[in-house]
C-alpha cells in the first residue's frame, strides 16, 4: 500500500517534494529491485532538476534585479509578475548548501594563497638561470689488443674491392679515428653545445678533438617553427639515411661502428655541409620522409677533386633522401623501418707505375634498416630487448677520362645485432656483419673481378654505472678478403666512457 | 635523369602535402599529457570534451623511458601537452616535442602545460648540487603528484588552463573541477567532515598542521577518509626503496627514515642495507614501501632484518590492477599503508 502511494508520489513529482522523499524511502526499506533502480533514476533526475532549477532561479534573480533597476529609474507602479514577487530580493543562493558555497569559494581562495606563500618561502634565492646554452663533454677511452701483426686498423684500410678509396691524397683530412693501436687510447673528446636560438631556430654543435686535429662533426641550424610538419635544417649536418648514420660515437651500442659504415661511409658517417628537409607525415602511424642536397665533400660517396682533368660541378654533388615508417605497436613493442637512397657525383685518382688513372662518375647506395626494441617496464633497461639491421648496397659508375670506359662496382654489405638487458644497467650484445656479399669490381688493368666477403662477430657487454658513465667490453673475431688474401684476427677492447654537462636527450 | 630520386621524393612531398592540408581537423580537443596520472586528472576535467593519452603507462620508471615514433605522432596531434615538469621527463621530453613539429606545444607556447607551476615542492636543493649526490633534481623531487593536496593543485591548473584555451567550455570545466575536489575531499577527510567544513578549509588546516584544532570544533572524529585512516600512526617512519614517496608519507606526518638506495638512482649495496636493518630496528620501522617496477629482493632480505613489512605499489595510475584511477592508486597505497601499520605481527 505504502509502495504504490509512493510510486504514484515519484510519478507526480514535484521538486520540492523530492527531497523529502528520497530518504523517507530509504528508511522504508523497499523490497524490490525495481524501486531501487526507479529511485536511483529518480535520485538522479531530482540532481538534475535541482541543477537546473538553481540556474533558472539565478537566471531570474538576475533578470529581477535589471528589471527593479529598470523600475526604479522609471517610476512607474506596474506590478512585478506575481510569481517572482516571492523571490527575495536580496541576492540569491543556489538551492542547495545555501550559504556555505560562498564561504567556500572563500575557503578556495584562503587554501591557495596559503599554499603559494608557503610555496614561494620554499624556492631556492637564486633565481633560475636564463638562457639555456647546454654543453656537454664526452671522455671515451679504451684498451685495445688485437692479435694480428699489421693491426686491425690497417687490415680494415685494405679490404679487398673497399681499399681504392683510401688510395687518393689524403691531405686536409688528419682527423683518423681508424688509427687504434694496442693499448691504451682516447677517442676524440667530443664537446656538444646546443641552444634554442630564437622562436624560430635551434643549433646544436659537435666539436671533435683528439692529440692531432679539431673537427666541426656536426653544426646544425634547425627550424623550429615551420608549418605543416616540416623541419628545414642547414650546416654541417650528419644525413638522416639509415639507422646508425645520425648516432655519434657515444652513442653506439657497440665499440664501433659497422663494417659497411666504415667502408661506405666513412669513419664519421655519411657527414656534409648542406640542407636537409624533413616532413612528418599527418598518418595515424609515424612517417617520416627526408631529402638532404649536400656540398659533395666525402671520401667515399662524394669525392671532389675538380680540378683539370676532372670537370668541375658546383655543388650540391650529393643528394640522399630516406623514408622512415614506424608502425602503431603496443606500449612495450617499438618498430622502425627505413629506406634510403644516396646519390654523390664521385671522382677518383689512381697512380700505377708512374702514370695516374683519372675516373669521374655516380656513387648510388640503397639502403634498408629496421629497428625493433621492446621495454620490459622494468628499472635501468632490465630484460630490455632491442634488434636491429641494416643493408646497404651501393653501384659505383665511374668513367675512365681520356678512354671513355665505363668502370662499374657493385657492393653490399649489412650488419645484424641483438642487445638483451639481462640485469639493471648491464646489457649483453652480438653483431654478425658482412661486407662485400656482392663484391664485384671493375679494375683497369685486371679486368672484372669478384673479391670474397668479409666477416666480422663481435660479443659485447656494458655496464652503465649511471646515465652519465659507462663500462663496455667487446671481443670481436674477423674473417677479412684482403688484397693479400683471407686474414683472420682476434680483437678484444675495455672502454670507459663518461659524459659531463648537459647533454641534449638522445631520440629513437 | 641526373636526380630521378630527388624528383620522387619532389612529388611524393606535394601530394602529401597537399593531403595535409586537406584533413579535417578533428572536433575534440586533444591532449597529450606526459604520465597516466595527469591524464586521469585531465580527462576528470574534461570529461567528454577531450580525448586524453598519456606517453608513459604508469608501469615504468617515469625517469628512464625509452623514446619511442609513438609518442611523436602523439605529440604530432595535440592541442595541449601537460607534463609533470621538474625535469622528470628531462631524458625524454624534448625530442618528442622537437620531432613532433608541433608549435601548439612547444615549451612557452600557450599549449604547453607544466602542471608542477602551483604545487608544494619538496627537497629544493639549498645549495649548488653535483652528480656524485646521485639523481638529484635541481628543481625538487618530481613525485609530487603522490600528496593528494597537490593532486588537487594540479587539478586547479588544468582547469584554469583549458579555461584560457576553451572559454567557450568554461562552466563545463569549472563544474567537473569541482566534482573532482569533492570527490577528492571526500576521498581524503570522509564525507562527515567534508559537509561540515568544506574540503578547502580542512585541506587549509591540514597543511597548516592547525586540522587538529578545527576537528575539535566538531564532534566528528578524524573522519573516515584517509586522513583518519593514518592518523593514529602519525609518526611511524616508513623506509622506501626510492625517494619517490616522500610527498605522500610527509602529507600524512609518517616521516622517511631513509631509502634503500644510498643515493637517489644508486641501487641499493649491502653496507648500506646492514646499517638501514640497524636503523629500523632501532626506530621500530614496520613498514617497506617500494614500486613493482625494483627488484623485491633487497627489500625482502631487510624486512627479514628488520621484521618489517614490505608493501609494494604502484606511485601512478594504472601501475598496477587496484590503480584505475589517480584517486584509486592513492587510495590503493594508503590502505597498504594502514593495513601494514596496524597489523601488529609482520607478515612473512
Amino acid at each position: 500500500m505504502l509502495k504504490l502511494t509512493q510510486r504514484l508520489a515519484f510519478l507526480s513529482l514535484v521538486v520540492a517534494f523530492s527531497v523529502l522523499i528520497v530518504p523517507a524511502a530509504r528508511t522504508q526499506e523497499p523490497a524490490t529491485q525495481d524501486l531501487a533502480q526507479v529511485l536511483r533514476t529518480l535520485s538522479q533526475q531530482i540532481q538534475d532538476i535541482k541543477k537546473e532549477h538553481a540556474a533558472a532561479i539565478q537566471a531570474m534573480q538576475r533578470e529581477i534585479d535589471a528589471l527593479k533597476a529598470q523600475l526604479q529609474q522609471q517610476t512607474a507602479q506596474t506590478a512585478p509578475p506575481a510569481a517572482d514577487t516571492s523571490v527575495p530580493a536580496a541576492p540569491i543562493a543556489p538551492i542547495t548548501p545555501a550559504t556555505p558555497a560562498v564561504s567556500r569559494d572563500e575557503d578556495e581562495q584562503q587554501l591557495y594563497a596559503a599554499i603559494k606563500s608557503s610555496a614561494a618561502a620554499m624556492l631556492p634565492a637564486t633565481p633560475v638561470p636564463g638562457v639555456d646554452l647546454d654543453a656537454s663533454v664526452i671522455i671515451d677511452g679504451f684498451y685495445h689488443y688485437d692479435n694480428h701483426k699489421l693491426g686491425v686498423s690497417h687490415l680494415k684500410n685494405s679490404l679487398a674491392g673497399f681499399s681504392h678509396a683510401h688510395d687518393h691524397d689524403d691531405a686536409g683530412h688528419d682527423h683518423e679515428h681508424s688509427v687504434i693501436e694496442d693499448g691504451f687510447n682516447l677517442r676524440h673528446l667530443e664537446l656538444g653545445l646546443s641552444a634554442a636560438v630564437d622562436p624560430y631556430f635551434t643549433a646544436w654543435t659537435t666539436l671533435a678533438f683528439d692529440d692531432h686535429a679539431s673537427e666541426v662533426e656536426e653544426a646544425v641550424i634547425q627550424s623550429s617553427s615551420l608549418p605543416w610538419g616540416l623541419t628545414l635544417s642547414a650546416g654541417k649536418i650528419k644525413s638522416g639515411i639509415g639507422r646508425m648514420n645520425r648516432q655519434h660515437s657515444h652513442n653506439w651500442d657497440f665499440f664501433d661502428q659497422p663494417l659497411v659504415y666504415d667502408a661506405f661511409f666513412g669513419d664519421h658517417g655519411l657527414t656534409d655541409k648542406g640542407l636537409q628537409l624533413t616532413w612528418l607525415a599527418p598518418t595515424p602511424f609515424y612517417v617520416l620522409l627526408g631529402a638532404e642536397a649536400f656540398q659533395g665533400n666525402h671520401e667515399t660517396v662524394a669525392n671532389y677533386l675538380g680540378s683539370d682533368p676532372f670537370p668541375r660541378h658546383n655543388g650540391p654533388r650529393l643528394w640522399t633522401s630516406f623514408l622512415k615508417v614506424g608502425p602503431q605497436l603496443d606500449d612495450q613493442h617499438a618498430l622502425q623501418f627505413g629506406l634510403s637512397y644516396v646519390q654523390g657525383r664521385h671522382q677518383e685518382e689512381e697512380d700505377h707505375d708512374g702514370h695516374t688513372h683519372y675516373f669521374n662518375g655516380y656513387n648510388r647506395i640503397y639502403g634498408a634498416d629496421v629497428v625493433y626494441k621492446y621495454d620490459a617496464k622494468r628499472p635501468h633497461g632490465q630484460g630490455d630487448v632491442v634488434l636491429q639491421g641494416e643493408f646497404f648496397h651501393r653501384e659505383r659508375n665511374l668513367e675512365l677520362l681520356n678512354n671513355g670506359q665505363d668502370y662499374n662496382n657493385s657492393q653490399n654489405g649489412y650488419y645484424l645485432q641483438a642487445l638483451y638487458g639481462f640485469k639493471p644497467r648491464w646489457r649483453v650484445g652480438a653483431r654478425w656483419e658482412q661486407l662485400g656479399v656482392t663484391n664485384d669490381v671493375h679494375d683497369v688493368h685486371d679486368g672484372k673481378l669478384s673479391y670474397g666477403a668479409s666477416n666480422r662477430t663481435s660479443a659485447m657487454l656494458d655496464w652503465k654505472l649511471s646515465e652519465f658513465s659507462l663500462v663496455r667490453m667487446q671481443a670481436t673475431q674477423g674473417n677479412f678478403a684482403t688484397a693479400h688474401g683471407r686474414e683472420e684476427f682476434w680483437e678484444f677492447i675495455m672502454q670507459l666512457q663518461i659524459s659531463i654537462g648537459k647533454h641534449a636527450a638522445h631520440d629513437f | 635523369m641526373k636526380y630521378p630520386a630527388f624528383l620522387i621524393v619532389a612529388a611524393f612531398l606535394c601530394t602529401a602535402l597537399a593531403s595535409a592540408l586537406a584533413r579535417a581537423e578533428a572536433q575534440s580537443i586533444r591532449i597529450v599529457a606526459t604520465t597516466t596520472d595527469l591524464a586521469d586528472i585531465t580527462r576528470a576535467i574534461c570529461g567528454d570534451l577531450a580525448v586524453v593519452s598519456s606517453i608513459t603507462t604508469g608501469q615504468e620508471d617515469p625517469h628512464a623511458l625509452s623514446a619511442k615514433p609513438g609518442f611523436v605522432v602523439s605529440a604530432r596531434d595535440a592541442d595541449l601537452w601537460v607534463r609533470i615538469g621538474m625535469e622528470l621527463e628531462i631524458g625524454w621530453e624534448g625530442p618528442i616535442l622537437r620531432d613532433s613539429r608541433n608549435r601548439r606545444i612547444q615549451v612557452g607556447a600557450p599549449g604547453h602545460l607544466d602542471a608542477s607551476t602551483n604545487v608544494i615542492r619538496l627537497d629544493v636543493p639549498t645549495q649548488a648540487i653535483t652528480r656524485a649526490m646521485g639523481d638529484v633534481h635541481p628543481m625538487g623531487n618530481p613525485h609530487y603528484w603522490l600528496d593528494p593536496l597537490n593532486g588537487r593543485i594540479v587539478a586547479k591548473t588544468i582547469a584554469d588552463k583549458l579555461c584560457e584555451l576553451y572559454p567557450q567550455h568554461q562552466n563545463a570545466f569549472q563544474q567537473n573541477l569541482r566534482d573532482f575536489q569533492n570527490d577528492l575531499d571526500n576521498h581524503m577527510f570522509g564525507q562527515p567532515l567534508v559537509t561540515r567544513f568544506g574540503g578547502a578549509k580542512l585541506w587549509r588546516f591540514l597543511n597548516d598542521g592547525t586540522i587538529k584544532q578545527l576537528l575539535a570544533t566538531a564532534d566528528l572524529g578524524a573522519g573516515d577518509g584517509w586522513y583518519g585512516l593514518l592518523e593514529p600512526y602519525a609518526g611511524s617512519h616508513i623506509v622506501t626503496y626510492h625517494r619517490s614517496w616522500i610527498y605522500l608519507l610527509e602529507r600524512f606526518n609518517l616521516p622517511v627514515l631513509a631509502e634503500m638506495e644510498p643515493l637517489p638512482g644508486v641501487p641499493p649495496s649491502g653496507r648500506h642495507l646492514a646499517k638501514l636493518a640497524q636503523d629500523m630496528r632501532d626506530k621500530q620501522v614496520r613498514v617497506i614501501l617500494q614500486e613493482p617496477f625494483y627488484n623485491r629482493k633487497a627489500a625482502d632480505l631487510l624486512a627479514k632484518r628488520s621484521n618489517a613489512t614490505v608493501i609494494v605499489h604502484a606511485n601512478a595510475c594504472a601501475g598496477s590492477a587496484e590503480a584505475t584511477s589517480y584517486l584509486a592508486m592513492l587510495d590503493s597505497v594508503i590502505r597498504g599503508l594502514h593495513n601494514a601499520l596496524s597489523n601488529d605481527t609482520p607478515q612473512p
